[in-house]
């Protein structure tokens, strides 16, 4: 009881401080981090996609950049069993030092930039990535997001991006949450949607194989059940027929082995196979050797790398690409691969990144970014984003020669949308069908 | 003791407090809105530690399990705010009831099972609840998560999901995070509060009888099944409180979050902090959370010449360095403070050439 007055006198003391103290931040300690060329509020943005007096609360279109650097930041799995997608980070770092090594990138307002990157590591798991970005946003202060991987992993931070109009270009995902430009205009994908990629390999079956028996093996997020929709939508009305689906899901198994084990026992001729990382050629690998089915494969499981993985079993793959492949013989003499070669080769990638395909991702991803640089007229965030919502059959990183990439805000939010179909034989993924454009339609397939 | 030495005692731990109040209360106005943000998670986690250790080190239950109960009361907030629109606070409270059923659940088979079995069955519990959150992942999201959000007009007239963050009130003139801060600070200040006065009721001195000899509780009239299972639902009350302001803080809850991973992390902070004490998981909670956003995203992502990454031996590193702390500092901090204490006391106590008085363990609350 004696010490009451004196716990009166602290609880006072502590109030007292904190009615003080109330008054004691700003209520915006974002110091506008201005460049040099603070005063040209961007005027062009005014009629683009994005109107940043009208979509943001509190807008800082030039924060990352310092003097002639621009500071940009990726999150992606560096550790864990999905640890495979930390090469397609090397793939961005990679286009990062070369093309500083090239003195910088001639943006669309004359001035030449050099690229930081800063990465976090969020394990591919969804949990972590919002701790993740906002280091990258409220502490390193990057201009924008770049090639950040996985799809859950983007959504769990979409909101608050979206909020705070920070860029997110060249998403390593192609799940079809990417097509809601008009909900979430500071989105754009850096993949064909799985849904489109979907669509044209139904597509081809319905020519080449009429009857097909499909056993679906889908990852159980959004990134597989893209490919579970639109397969449903695409073989509606046709003789084709899922007879067996199984979902894998990433964070709690380890193998997919006995999932592939049910499928094959349910007679179909064909396997579809829409998982990522290391578990999409372990499920290649675990087909049997009394099931013959013709495999179709994920896109983001057709690199070099992955194929090492499949267990001799790659030969007869189908796929999908919109991209020259670097560890396809036929391709390397490309001079675009070539100079992927060369630049990535002396940026530090090994030549076993360079053909394995996934770093040749992250090179795109980056290239993107780069390629809304070189468009853009001034150089913030909002014109940047602009110039990425109103391409016009432009072609930028690794993309096949005729394949172009257009877009119109949340007309046509798809980047990628030329596809051609290729066939896995004797290490090489050789056209068996030509570029097709879905310009504009990504959408329709979503299921 | 003597009476001069109690009201030193006693005073110094008034000044400490005192020193301890005005830095907690004074951080957010020194931080930035990253770190407020930060150190404002790190209360749910002081929470479930709290719990835990109501059952742990209080009653003498062990419970792996309080990962799973933390995500009942993340995903009852969740789909609260989502479906009905609650206010936030109205959300934490149902969350807190939820678990405290949720809990009373679990405990049932804590009657019959004890120690390492019982520890077995909770951790049975923290593995299922991320599958059965799969198996259900229409309702929850799965590993995607779950957004916490309202269908808004955007501005450009679009019907789009809004998170449902919490938004500081204009006439405090405070960030939506300093206002998060206080708000959820005081909420656990309740809740510790809570605690301390039920360790110190009957019902406290019957959870600690319980722990020290069950039988003989059971022979001086204590309730054991009672008082055992009514222990398991505050513990997993408090958890799910700290649940659902984790949810609420994140506007998003995805199961990756719920795994036996977190169920570790509250037995870390109750052990790190020092098992049956108040202020112990607390303090747990705080050296936790110094460990993962302070010291974690310092090291580096590769060590020289192995090409290690040290980031991702983060668990590694905590493990090892727990097992340091158990052989060094079995009671933890807390535990480690009061045999300091103590010590000083003797020497205080000791006159310049009398004899050496027997230590008390006297000024220990």
């Amino acid at each position: 009881m004696k010490r009451t007055p004196m716990r009166h006198g602290a609880a006072t003391l502590a109030v007292a401080l904190l009615a003080l103290s109330a008054c004691g931040r700003d209520a915006d300690t974002k110091s506008t981090d201005t460049g040099d060329d603070g005063d040209t509020t961007s005027t062009e943005s005014g009629g683009g996609f994005i109107d940043p007096a009208q979509d943001c609360s509190d807008y800082d279109g030039t924060a990352g950049i310092t003097g002639d650097t621009i500071k940009i930041g990726t999150v992606r799995p560096a550790s864990g069993p999905y640890a495979i997608y930390d090469t397609v980070t090397k793939g961005l770092e990679a286009l990062v030092t070369a093309t500083n090594s090239k003195g910088g990138v001639k943006a669309g307002d004359g001035k030449t930039y050099k690229l930081e990157l800063v990465k976090g590591d969020d394990g591919y798991d969804p949990a972590r990535t919002p701790a993740e970005v906002e280091r990258l946003v409220d502490q390193e202060k990057v201009f924008a997001i770049v090639g950040e991987i996985g799809t859950s992993n983007n959504l769990a931070v979409r909101q608050t991006l979206n909020d705070k109009c920070i860029p997110s270009i060249g998403l390593a995902t192609g799940s079809t949450e990417w097509g809601k430009a008009k909900e979430y205009p500071w989105f754009i994908g850096g993949l064909p949607s799985y849904a489109t990629e979907a669509h044209h390999l139904m597509e081809w079956l319905k020519k080449e194989k009429p009857a097909a028996k499909i056993a679906l093996l889908y990852q159980d997020d959004d990134f597989g059940k893209a490919y579970q929709a639109s397969i449903e939508t695409s073989i509606e009305g046709s003789d084709i027929t899922v007879v067996a689906e199984e979902s894998f899901n990433p964070l709690t198994e380890t193998s997919p082995e006995s999932k592939v084990a049910a499928l094959s026992a349910s007679g179909a001729d064909v396997f579809f196979v829409g998982i990522g990382g290391s578990p999409c050629p372990a499920a290649v690998k675990a087909v049997p050797a009394n099931w013959t089915p013709l495999t179709l494969v994920s896109v983001t499981c057709t690199g070099k790398l992955a194929m090492a993985l499949a267990g001799g079993k790659d030969e007869g793959l189908v796929a999908v690409q919109a991209t020259y492949d670097p560890g396809t013989a036929a391709d390397q003499s490309n001079p675009k691969i070539k100079a992927f070669f060369d630049e990535g080769g002396a940026a530090g990638l090994s030549q076993g990144d360079l053909e394995g395909g996934i770093a040749a991702a992250g090179w795109g991803f980056g290239s993107m970014f780069v390629k809304g640089l070189e468009l853009t007229d001034t150089v913030d965030r909002a014109s940047l984003m602009n110039a990425l919502w109103q391409l016009d059959g432009v072609n930028y990183g690794l993309m096949l020669d005729d394949a172009k990439a257009s877009t119109k805000g949340g007309d046509d939010p798809w980047v990628i949308e030329d596809l051609r179909i290729v066939k896995r034989q004797a290490g090489s993924w050789n056209e068996i069908a030509p570029l097709t454009s879905y310009d504009g339609t990504s959408n329709d397939f979503a299921g | 003791m003597s009476a001069a030495g109690r009201l030193r005692d006693t005073r110094s731990i008034i000044v400490v407090s005192g020193v301890l109040v005005v830095v907690v209360l004074a951080l957010p106005q020194v931080l930035d809105a990253f770190w407020t943000r930060r150190i404002t998670l790190w209360i749910p986690l002081a929470l479930a530690a709290l719990g835990l250790n109501l059952l742990t080190g209080y009653n003498g239950q062990i419970s792996v399990g309080h990962g799973a109960l933390y995500g009942v009361g993340a995903y009852s907030t969740a789909l609260i705010l989502n479906e009905w629109k609650w206010p936030q606070l109205a959300a934490i409270a149902a969350s807190a009831v939820i678990c405290f059923v949720a809990g009373v659940a679990v405990g049932l088979p804590a009657l019959r099972i004890k120690g390492l079995y019982l520890a077995l069955v909770t951790l049975a519990v923290a593995t299922l609840f991320p599958q059965v959150l799969e198996q259900f992942s229409g309702t929850t999201g799965g590993s995607a998560g779950l957004a916490i959000t309202n269908q808004e007009m955007n501005r450009r007239g679009v019907l789009a999901d809004r998170a449902i963050r919490v938004e500081a009130p204009t006439w405090t003139g405070l960030a939506d995070d300093q206002w998060a801060y206080y708000v959820f600070l005081a909420v656990a200040a309740l809740c510790f509060l809570v605690v301390r006065n039920l360790v110190r009721s009957r019902v406290g001195r019957s959870m600690i009888a319980i722990r020290d000899n069950e039988v003989a509780a059971e022979v001086s009239g204590v309730n054991v099944a009672i008082v055992k299972v009514l222990t398991f639902g505050v513990s997993a009350a408090l958890a799910g409180v700290g649940g659902a302001i984790f949810a609420i803080l994140q506007a998003r809850v995805s199961s990756g979050s719920f795994t036996l991973v977190a169920s570790l992390y509250f037995l870390v902070a109750v052990v790190v902090g020092g098992s049956a004490s108040i202020a112990g998981p607390a303090i747990g909670a705080v050296a936790i959370g110094l460990f993962q956003d302070v010291v974690t995203p310092a090291l580096p992502e590769s060590v020289t010449p192995w090409d290690l990454n040290a980031k991702a031996a983060t668990p590694l590193i905590l493990g090892t360095m727990l097992i340091l702390l158990m052989l060094a500092a079995p009671g933890g901090i807390v535990g480690s403070a009061r045999q300091l204490r103590a010590r000083l006391a003797v020497r205080a106590q000791r006159p310049a050439d009398g004899p050496i008085p027997t230590p008390t363990t006297g000024g220990t609350p």
